[in-house]
């Protein structure tokens, strides 16, 4: 039962993450003009499809607006928070070459999302137990080669309490 | 905890006006793309605010670029009118910066008028050049 749709591989999870755009905190408005007919905005059309919805994956909070057929040349334009505008003419460029230069421009880079990622990973310890929310596992039993949960698998007497009780009173 | 600027999330917004009844005050429309959770396809979500424009020069139709305003100015009027980024009915094309509507330019872009004598025949020159060249192709 394939997916509905001309590229519904635009509509993964897979595809959406694997954009690597990623805007400066600066940056709040992206605008793009485009055309719907002619080869000069062709790269801008197939930017359009293929490469927004994952730039916006990847920047919630920044709102993209897209303009068609309201000027011959096809234009990126970002508004960002300091007031400055940068305007990016992208007529005759493949969308390869303007997802490349927008990473360039306005994009974090490699090193400071890798510096993000460390950040993040020292908030939270591996190693502890707890609510699925916050830790990776809730309870020793779900480790291969522990002790299996009891809700599943019985204890073997010795360990139940019971048992080690009655032990002590016989004692 | 004093806010800087901004009693508002959204400190910079591009929408379209759909209103000017008000004084001094449009309503503009803003879309952002929201992604649906099960189709995972993005759709606009519309959500209007009302903007501060004290000379009244907003048009219904402008796209306008919003700005949040430090403290709110009434109830509901939380930012103001930073500029007006394409006028309705004189569009300008920000890379050339002719007029222009739709996909054609409302005035002649070539200089052909202030052409001399001397750049005339330099020209017909070059494009005898070209027309020697495409039989060897």
């Amino acid at each position: 039962m394939p997916m509905k749709g001309r590229f519904p591989v635009r509509r993964t999870l897979q595809y959406l993450s694997q954009g690597d755009v990623v805007f400066k905190s600066s940056v709040k408005v992206m605008t793009v003009n485009y055309n719907t007919a002619g080869e000069l905005s062709e790269g801008a059309r197939k930017f359009v499809f293929f490469n927004i919805p994952q730039i916006q994956y990847k920047n919630p909070w920044v709102q993209i607006m897209l303009f068609r057929n309201m000027t011959p040349s096809p234009f990126l334009r970002f508004y960002l928070d300091s007031g400055e505008q940068v305007l990016v003419d992208v007529e005759d460029k493949t969308n390869r070459e303007i997802t490349e230069h927008v990473k360039k421009i306005l994009g974090k880079s490699k090193e400071m999302l890798e510096k993000e990622e460390r950040e993040r990973k020292k908030l939270s310890h591996p190693a502890t137990f707890g609510p699925k929310k916050y830790h990776l596992r809730e309870c020793m039993c779900e480790i291969e080669g522990q002790v299996p949960c009891p809700a599943f698998v019985p204890l073997p007497k010795e360990m139940r309490g019971k048992y080690k009780a009655a032990m002590k009173n016989e004692a | 905890m004093s806010v800087p600027r901004g009693a508002v999330h959204a400190k910079w917004i591009v929408g379209k006006v759909i209103g000017t009844k008000m004084q001094k005050t449009a309503k503009v429309r803003v879309t952002r793309l929201v992604l649906d959770p099960y189709l995972l396809k993005f759709f606009n979500k519309r959500k209007t605010y009302f903007a501060h424009d004290p000379l009244q020069q907003c048009v219904v139709g402008d796209i306008v670029l919003l700005k949040a305003l430090p403290e709110r100015r009434s109830k509901h009027v939380k930012h103001e009118l930073a500029e007006i980024v394409f006028k309705v009915g004189n569009v300008i094309d920000p890379i050339t910066g002719k007029p222009c509507a739709g996909t054609r330019f409302l005035e002649n872009l070539s200089d052909s008028e202030n052409l001399t004598e001397a750049d005339t025949t330099y020209l017909s020159e070059k494009l005898q050049e070209l027309k020697v060249c495409s039989p060897d192709k």
